[in-house]
């Protein structure tokens, strides 16, 4: 595919940051951008901290060192609604759907932050907050359709199969209309042509909307193929940034990725943290 | 012989007396009412005339939906002409010329019907082709029919295109309807089609009377269409139909059932399939109904409850899946539905095909029936989006006589036809009010048809094709010189007249001793069971008949767990001492029916076994369209058939299957055999 | 034999004998049920909102009607007081959330509920200390007259009750699966997180939901209130509830309701046709007896939702 993408400013810069649970450091003192328009793939052995980096983007987490800047605005955490808000949209390693709602509904509650009229008013005037939701409910059509899911329209996601509720997730999340995507192992637990659909959504997503993203993912090969750069996570720290190439010959990563023990950090925990389980 | 010889007698016999009641006719349209239009002015011979006239006669009646973002957009005639007349000026300024082909691929979309009458309008023929074909299998397709140009669905068939397009030069301009993941495409034969229609429309109003010309330049003789029919053996054939093929053919049998512009047909089978072409464009043309795509292939079953067609055909495969989906429910429904389900259905199987086709019925049994409409057979009708339906056909192959009846029972009027592109569809139809289970029908109107002293169904009608496209043998291997037509299906008239396809002419053989044996008859009486998926019956040139079986695993599985079986896999569950039994039980009831037929009362099945493994495509034993390949399978498996014509009670073997993932393995197995009594033919 | 006679024919014979009759208990029955589905719909908003069994739902009852008699009481027009003890139930919505919910995102369901325990306690106590704990009519002006209907007694009060109901959960109902905030309030039952991150504020959704459950609370109370005087056992209708809840499903807003007046007119038939036979007071323990059978053999419910779970 000849790309003419054109990736933009920086979108979101976090410094330095560190956040740890109980004695465990999860993070220490990682710095990276992410730029608009761009794919940025997160990567790592197990218990690197990936997943928490992702919940310092989106609020979840409240990192104890470091700043955040997002659309020029510094700040030293994030709030989930308020992240939200300002658009960042994300899905889960395990999934977290509503599970009694049908696709539809649980694609239209993506809209959340899109409502002009506050939630008293919504359930006050029935007219103009109809007017409202048939403009989301279109939204969610264009989602739907865009995601291939019309077959599933009505049925309620606790009854989809894995790889299509992880599709349903991301419809979600799109519908939102977010500036940034993040995406926690988007491919988790797909079968190769569940994760070639998956794959394609992505790529088609950056390319369609121009929604920048940033994901986590353990296949490599998957990376490698759709990111135009990757971060490189171990023991919380980062070990290297840089373009697929790049990345795949520095010598930091294939140790990691090997397990070649190394010089541990003063301030990680020995080897009976997850990290003892580095993935081939 | 005998049978034959009688057989023959009764079908000139229907045949004359079918010609008795409507005339023969060597010109069908001759005898149309609307042949010509009001004005007198020209011979609507051709679609797009039709369509000129429907956009003044019909306006602003609905012509075509599709179900977008959700909703259900509709077209007017008067618009469908307004786009296929943009589309038209638009590809003749791309440089479409008369006699030109034009690809089309994709899933069932307004543009792409409307863009196959475009092409007609320049006098450019339409070459439909199969969406899911792989880009392999597009080739020979788009080589062989040296389309110049392509009207496609998305990016996905643009791909495949460009994927093959240095093995079609001729192959110049590729339209596209959906742009989606189509940005960084900057190829410059690439076209969007609204970008088309754009152009089209500025064409338009340079050369106001460019568009009419062309269309009155053309006559009923000119190609209309070519349709690529799926050999199962050797390359596709592209079988060539005129305008009055196609319209004779389609108007007679819109005729003869009565269609008017009040029905509402759902356009969800593959655009490169005859039937599709004359249900969803020829007779909505000719009777001025309006057709509907839908969503999406996955949501056929919903937007069949949405639309709730009044005209609607599918092959016998998916009416047992929806009737496997009512089962499933039903079982998992409450005790109250489930019983009353089960009482009404006993109602309707006494009462219902009698009283659709108008026979008589006790008044308690007629009560009863009215009660289970209210109750059980309405609401059901409406979930399954049946409910308007006034004429649904079956075709393809023999459909099971419980599936058949279910449905007629519930008051649809489910009929078989028998059919071939070479026909445009129609050979024989059943009449309504003499529906039969087991036979295709009587001719359809316009349509002679004898069997030949070989067996052979063969016919004569306005809708024989005009030839192969670039293929004189495989034409002249078809066509008799005096104009008939060869099926290459065997089969004979019943006592009523009515057809009975037993098989394929070249695939019926004998058993030693005599006895005609026909495999596929016999695989598809022993596949009406649920819990048999696949069969392969042996026998030609044998002393006696065998089968492999292949068991269902869902029915079979389904059955086990009720009776407490365990098994790990099909291997496992197919060996069981019980799932034999049951097997055999079903065997048993196959030989009980061949006896019944004095002519296949002999190749009644002594052995069977069933096989360790699924049958499968991957592992080349059956073809794509999931139909086995006999030969081939004997060949892989002689070891097997050795058996079944040995006296062992069991025997070993070793197979190679391929994976999903491509790679391959071997599954060992342990074959019981089982011994079948074979019923007494009846006193002859 | 006279037993059998007793408990199979002779119930029959008598409602056979007098329709009218009969027709009067079924209406007492059903006017009753109305008010057993108005407290379980509370139950289910909740319920149904934030997955937490509100046990506190029936002292909620109590201490709208208690605030509204108060109120009244001190000379408050009526209309003026039911406008104020809606504003005290949404003031009582803000405080359980700031000082009760907000504390137990994402905990285990048990212990939410065991919160709800704790807050019944304490609103009893206040109720109690603010307004004191004598019983005390309650008059809001719903007219009270008796009239007949083809031989049948009615009463413009009941029929009142019933209006009231029926239009409630009609709005309920819309509100739920028609609009946005509805989605909203169902998303956030379904998973706290993903509520979240989609944006939707937890801490608005748990406010709206208990404020509607407490103006739910306010209907009942006034309902109640006004037949049989306000007084603490009202809280224990909350009891009667739990039934209710069993036979029509903890999620659903029809089975509330068609849960209760199953209940309502049950327990009235069988305290006058059965009652005698095993020395009254039926009506006491039937609907309990009921809720158990309908634990053995429909666990989920007449209309909740079924429970499937996925390998």
């Amino acid at each position: 595919m000849i790309s003419n993408k054109h990736i933009g400013e920086v979108l979101l810069k976090l410094e330095d940051i560190s956040l740890s649970f109980g004695g465990v450091q999860a993070l220490s003192n990682v710095s990276f951008e992410v730029r608009e328009h761009e794919i940025l793939g997160i990567i790592g052995p197990n218990g690197a901290g990936k997943s928490s980096m992702l919940n310092v983007i989106n609020g979840f987490y409240h990192p104890d060192e470091g700043r955040i800047t997002y659309k020029g605005t510094t700040r030293k955490d994030m709030r989930p609604h308020e992240a939200a808000r300002q658009g960042i949209a994300r899905t889960f390693q395990n999934i977290a759907l509503f599970k009694g709602m049908t696709t539809l509904d649980n694609i239209m509650t993506g809209r959340n932050t899109k409502m002009r009229r506050n939630f008293l008013w919504q359930a006050l005037y029935l007219g103009p907050a109809r007017k409202e939701e048939m403009e989301h409910r279109e939204a969610a059509e264009r989602i739907i359709d865009f995601l291939e899911i019309e077959a599933i329209r009505k049925t309620p996601v606790g009854r989809l199969p894995y790889g299509l509720q992880k599709r349903v997730e991301l419809g979600r999340a799109l519908t939102a209309e977010p500036d940034l995507l993040l995406l926690d192992e988007p491919m988790a637990g797909m079968n190769l042509e569940e994760k070639e659909d998956m794959c394609r959504f992505i790529l088609d997503v950056n390319d369609e909307f121009g929604t920048t993203i940033a994901l986590i993912e353990h296949d490599m090969g998957v990376v490698m193929d759709i990111s135009d750069r990757v971060v490189v996570l171990d023991y919380g720290r980062k070990i290297a940034d840089g373009s697929p190439d790049e990345v795949r010959t520095n010598q930091d990563v294939i140790d990691a990725y090997l397990g070649v023990p190394h010089d541990i950090p003063p301030d990680t925990p020995p080897d009976d943290t997850p990290h003892a389980n580095p993935q081939p | 012989m005998q049978l034959f010889g009688g057989v023959n007698d009764n079908g000139r016999r229907q045949v004359r007396r079918f010609f008795g009641r409507t005339g023969l006719t060597r010109r069908g349209h001759e005898h149309q009412p609307r042949s010509t239009s009001p004005g007198g002015a020209s011979e609507l011979d051709t679609l797009p005339k039709l369509l000129l006239d429907n956009s003044k006669r019909l306006a602003d009646r609905p012509a075509i939906r599709e179900k977008d973002y959700g909703i259900w957009q509709t077209s007017t005639w008067r618009q469908v002409l307004d786009e296929v007349r943009a589309l038209a000026c638009g590809l003749a300024d791309l440089g479409l010329e008369r006699g030109d082909k034009l690809a089309v691929i994709g899933d069932n979309r307004p543009q792409l019907y409307w863009s196959m009458v475009a092409a007609q309008c320049l006098g450019a023929v339409p070459v439909p082709c199969y969406q899911d074909s792989v880009a392999k299998e597009m080739r020979f397709v788009i080589a062989h029919s040296e389309a110049r140009f392509a009207v496609v669905e998305d990016q996905e068939q643009v791909d495949k295109l460009l994927e093959i397009k240095e093995d079609c030069p001729k192959l110049r301009e590729i339209v596209y309807g959906d742009a989606r993941g189509m940005r960084n495409y900057t190829q410059p034969f690439l076209h969007r089609f609204a970008d088309l229609q754009e152009r089209g429309r500025r064409f338009d109003a340079e050369n106001p009377d460019f568009f009419l010309a062309e269309i009155a330049k053309g006559t009923g003789d000119d190609i209309a269409i070519i349709l690529y029919t799926s050999g199962t053996t050797g390359q596709p054939k592209g079988v060539v139909l005129s305008f009055d093929n196609v319209l004779v053919t389609a108007r007679n049998a819109a005729e003869y059932e009565r269609l008017t512009e009040n029905e509402e047909e759902l356009a969800y089978l593959p655009m490169a399939w005859v039937g599709d072409y004359v249900y969803s464009v020829a007779q909505s043309y000719t009777s001025g109904f309006c057709v509907s795509c839908p969503e999406s292939g996955a949501t056929v079953m919903n937007d069949l409850r949405e639309i709730g067609p009044t005209y609607f055909f599918a092959p016998p495969r998916i009416f047992e899946n929806i009737l496997t989906t009512v089962m499933i429910r039903i079982e998992d429904a409450s005790w109250l539905k489930r019983n009353m389900f089960e009482y009404f259905m006993a109602v309707a199987k006494r009462a219902g095909a009698d009283i659709l086709d108008g026979r008589r019925v006790p008044l308690l049994d007629r009560l009863l029936y009215g009660i289970g409409s209210v109750l059980v057979y309405g609401p059901l009708k409406n979930t399954l989006g049946f409910s308007r339906i006034r004429l649904a056909y079956t075709a393809g192959e023999a459909i099971g006589s419980d599936i058949f009846d279910f449905y007629r029972s519930l008051g649809i009027n489910l009929k078989q036809l028998y059919g071939q592109t070479e026909a445009v569809v129609y050979v024989t139809v059943q009449p309504d009010g003499e529906v039969k289970p087991d036979t295709v029908g009587v001719p359809a109107p316009g349509v002679e048809v004898r069997i030949s002293d070989a067996g052979e169904v063969m016919y004569k009608s306005p809708g024989v094709f005009q030839h192969y496209y670039k293929n004189p043998e495989a034409t002249a291997a078809a066509k008799t010189e005096d104009g008939w037509m060869r099926t290459g299906d065997a089969g004979f008239f019943d006592q009523d007249g009515h057809l009975k396809i037993i098989d394929r002419a070249k695939d019926v053989g004998r058993i030693n001793g005599g006895t005609m044996f026909a495999p596929k008859y016999i695989e598809n009486k022993l596949k009406f069971f649920p819990y048999i998926k696949e069969a392969v019956a042996f026998g030609d040139k044998r002393d006696y008949t065998a089968a492999f079986i292949n068991i269902d695993l869902g029915a079979v599985g389904n059955w086990a767990e009720r009776h407490h079986l365990a098994y790990a896999s099909y291997q496992e569950l197919a060996a069981k001492k019980e799932v034999y039994d049951l097997i055999h039980g079903c065997v048993e009831q196959v030989n009980r029916g061949l006896a019944k037929d004095p002519q296949l009362a002999g190749s009644q099945i002594k052995r069977y076994l069933i096989l360790h493994k699924e049958l499968d495509a991957d592992d080349g034993e059956l073809t794509r369209t999931r139909k086995v390949r006999r030969g081939f399978i004997a060949e892989k498996y002689t070891v097997l058939i050795d058996a079944l014509y040995g006296d062992a009670d069991h025997c070993e073997v070793e197979t190679q299957v391929t994976f999903e993932d491509g790679s391959t393995g071997t599954v060992k197995g342990d074959l019981k055999i089982g011994d079948v009594g074979v019923s007494p033919a009846p006193a002859a | 034999m006279d037993l059998l006679t007793a408990v199979f024919v002779a119930p029959f014979l008598d409602m056979a004998g007098s329709p009218v009759f009969l027709a009067e208990v079924v209406i007492v029955g059903v006017l009753t049920g109305v008010m057993y589905s108005l407290v379980a719909l509370g139950f289910v908003l909740i319920f149904k909102a934030s997955g937490v069994f509100n046990f506190a739902q029936g002292v909620m009852v109590l201490f709208a009607a208690l605030t509204l008699v108060g109120l009244m009481e001190r000379g408050v027009p009526v209309w003026l007081a039911i406008l104020m003890t809606i504003l005290v139930m949404i003031g009582l919505a803000f405080a359980i959330e700031r000082f009760m919910l907000r504390h137990l995102v994402n905990q285990e369901p048990i212990i939410l509920f065991m919160a709800t325990i704790g807050l019944a306690f304490v609103l009893e106590g206040v109720g109690e200390t603010l307004w004191g704990s004598n019983v005390k009519a309650l008059d809001v002006g719903i007219p009270n007259a008796s009239f007949e209907v083809g031989g049948i007694l009615l009463n413009e009060f009941d029929l009142f009750a019933a209006a009231s109901c029926a239009v409630l959960v009609a709005v309920l109902a819309v509100f739920f699966h028609y609009t946005t905030i509805g989605r909203a309030l169902r998303a956030v039952a379904d998973d706290h997180q993903a509520a979240l991150s989609v944006g939707i504020p937890l801490k608005t959704i748990w406010v709206i939901v208990w404020s509607v459950a407490g103006f739910v609370g306010l209907v009942a109370g006034i309902m109640w209130g006004a037949r049989s005087g306000v007084q603490f056992s009202l809280s224990l209708i909350a009891l009667k509830a739990l039934p209710v809840l069993i036979l029509g499903g903890f999620t659903s807003v029809p089975g509330a309701i068609v849960g209760g007046l199953i209940i309502g007119v049950g327990e009235k038939i069988a305290e006058i046709y059965w009652g005698p036979l095993l020395g009254g007071a039926i009506e006491n323990w039937f609907a309990y007896m009921l809720a158990l059978v309908f634990l053995v053999f429909r666990p989920q419910g007449l209309f909740g939702e079924r429970i499937i779970e996925r390998v």
